[in-house]
């Protein structure tokens, strides 16, 4: 079992005319957390989309877990053990907490071979996992509609953490999160990374980056600017390799550094 | 900040309020109409309520789905012909039948489920496969579907209805006719796949963020193909039922059905902007309208004044739907 779980090989992503990804590698180890930074509109999430078979890539190639994979569908990204929190959030805000942990992974009960849902089941799990992290909502039937921003990132994160799975790509999770939530967020990333499982991170805020990340890597206009390990580097470094400036030595063409 | 046990209560009147206003309509009618409390205007009012029922069923999955499917109208009418020709003796009915006799019922059931989904599965490709708006690839199935009717029959109608079919339109069973239980027991049966299993769930979900549950896995495109050929397949039971009601078709059978379901459809609570709604609200509010039907033919009023009053209860029920909305709103 080769210690990769996901390698990405010159990946090329056009929109139209627009070059959104201009021949992306890098690589992620199991149990590594590597935090993926760049400027608005670098390219992170579309690499992201790309990864949890949101998006095709124009060209390229994505070895998952020892092989190559062409994932046509978030569905058979989740299958394969890629688990994903976006950007914009992905809750259905018009049914309860529950509902939404358990989007089409409900526990059901077959009776006559109808599956029906086990809806106290489900309640008794969604509720252990928030006490876990220590997520409060007042009630998990109430319509995610009724719940704050914080709150419906909790829920996306929990879930992920309660799926578990074999890499985890996390998209800016900690937009709305208070101090005391991103703490505990930052803290549960380590505990999954300690697990084997892969983390990819994006993220804007340097201090975050250098918290939780073994590696990071830096995407500029489409392309890789800096794959170091983050204790070879320091945040005004990477500052630099994100706008560009002093960007003297070329990127390793591979972009295997650090595996 | 409310109370959750407040907010559960007010939420809870907000979901049953057409339940309210069903009991409240039936009072005020029984103590002003004359002859309007009977078990048999009770009966009338569960009986008319039967086609327009199986039909909305089918229009308010669609649109807790997200979408909409304004076909199920002709389509009911295109079944009821389809029977009509195959299984009526008179008119254009060519007069098929079977030995044993009774063998019709089944065969005839299942031409008018069938009929009813490939539509439906037509609706489904045009608007997922072919991305189509599923407002303007209905209406137009609701024109040219309309329009096979009455190219199918030459517009004359089917009369004499296969015996063992016109039974069914006959018997009663406590006071109320099979084919109305027909539709009760479509209500009980949705209601539940809606409320009860990862399907109904899945649909409702799809209707509020169909991003989501895209990435969350969910078969999309799939579900909600399935929810036209539902649709179809309802709108074809109800066609089958039809004709058996009238022992026949003619081209112009079940005209103005799509206006009532779609009126009982947002008056039973399901909102427009989809995944919200729940189906025993709609059988709530076909038989608000039924009741509302009978009261006006009971004073003798004149039928403009049914569709004036229909007209303004869409209205009014549309309104409800967003001062329901900001209410809910306040709650958060
Ligand atoms: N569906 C699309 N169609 C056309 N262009 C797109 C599409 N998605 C992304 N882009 C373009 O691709 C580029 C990269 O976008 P992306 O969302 O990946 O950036 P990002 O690094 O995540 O930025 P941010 O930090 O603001 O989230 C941008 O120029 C964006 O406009
Ligand atoms: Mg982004």
């Amino acid at each position: 079992m080769s210690d990769l779980i996901l390698q990405l090989d010159t990946i090329i992503k056009n929109f139209g005319a627009i070059e959104a990804l201009r021949g992306i590698s890098f690589a992620v180890k199991r149990g590594e957390v590597v935090a993926l930074l760049g400027d608005n509109g670098a390219g992170k999430s579309t690499l992201v989309k790309i990864i949890s078979g949101g998006l095709q890539p124009t060209s390229g190639r994505v070895m998952f877990d020892g092989a190559e994979r062409h994932f046509a569908s978030p569905a058979e990204a989740k299958a394969a053990g890629i688990e994903t929190v976006y950007q914009d959030l992905s809750l259905c805000t018009n049914v309860d907490v529950v509902a939404n942990f358990f989007m089409g992974r409900e526990i059901v009960k077959r009776i006559f071979g109808i599956p029906i849902l086990q809806e106290r089941a489900m309640q008794a799990v969604v509720e252990t996992a928030m006490a876990n992290a220590g997520t409060r909502i007042p009630s998990m039937r109430t319509n995610v509609e009724h719940l704050s921003g914080g709150q419906r990132q909790a829920i996306e994160l929990n879930r992920f953490v309660h799926w578990g799975g074999k890499l985890v790509l996390l998209d800016e999770p900690f937009a709305a999160l208070g101090v005391e939530q991103t703490r505990r967020g930052l803290e549960m990333i380590k505990r999954i990374a300690g697990q084997g499982i892969g983390v990819v991170i994006i993220t804007h805020i340097m201090a975050q980056a250098f918290q939780v990340a073994d590696r990071i890597v830096v995407i500029r206009q489409g392309q890789v600017a800096g794959n170091i390990e983050r204790a070879k580097t320091s945040p005004d470094e990477v500052v630099r390799m994100i706008t560009g400036e002093g960007f003297a030595q070329p990127v390793p063409a591979a972009g295997m550094a650090g595996t | 900040m409310m109370s959750s046990r407040r907010r559960d209560v007010i939420e809870f009147l907000l979901n049953n309020l057409v339940w309210l206003l069903l009991v409240a309509v039936l009072v005020v009618f029984s103590l002003t109409v004359p002859n309007y409390f009977q078990i048999g205007i009770f009966a009338n009012i569960i009986e008319q309520s039967t086609y327009v029922g199986v039909i909305a069923i089918g229009l308010a999955i669609c649109i807790i789905a997200g979408n909409m499917d304004l076909s199920v109208e002709s389509v009911a009418a295109l079944t009821a012909m389809v029977v009509g020709i195959l299984f009526c003796s008179r008119g254009v009915g060519l007069g098929y039948s079977f030995s044993p006799e009774w063998l019709v019922v089944p065969i005839s059931l299942a031409i008018a489920l069938g009929v009813g989904a490939v539509i439906g599965a037509l609706n489904g490709w045009l608007v997922v496969g072919l991305k189509m708006n599923a407002f303007i690839a209905t209406l137009a199935s609701y024109i040219w579907v309309r329009g096979l009717v009455v190219a199918l029959s030459g517009g004359r109608s089917a009369q004499d209805l296969a015996p063992s079919l016109r039974v069914i339109g006959i018997q009663t069973v406590l006071n109320i006719p099979l084919t109305a239980w027909v539709a009760i027991a479509c209500f009980a049966g949705f209601s539940f796949v809606m409320a009860k299993t990862p399907f109904g769930r899945h649909v409702t979900m799809i209707g509020g963020n169909p991003v989501a549950t895209f990435r969350a896995g969910i078969k999309v495109d799939r579900l909600v193909v399935i929810t036209f050929v539902l649709a179809g397949a309802i709108a074809g039971l109800a066609g089958w039922l039809l004709a058996i009601r009238s022992s026949g078709a003619t081209a112009n059978l079940g005209t103005g059905m799509l206006f009532n379901a779609f009126a009982a459809v947002v008056i039973g609570g399901v909102s427009l902007k989809g995944g919200i709604g729940r189906l025993p609200g709609v059988y709530a509010g076909v038989l608000l309208l039924s009741s509302i039907h009978t009261a006006i033919n009971l004073m003798g009023l004149p039928a403009h004044y049914t569709q004036m009053i229909l007209g303004g209860l869409v209205l009014a029920a549309v309104l409800l739907d967003t001062v329901k909305l900001s209410i809910r709103q306040r709650l958060a």
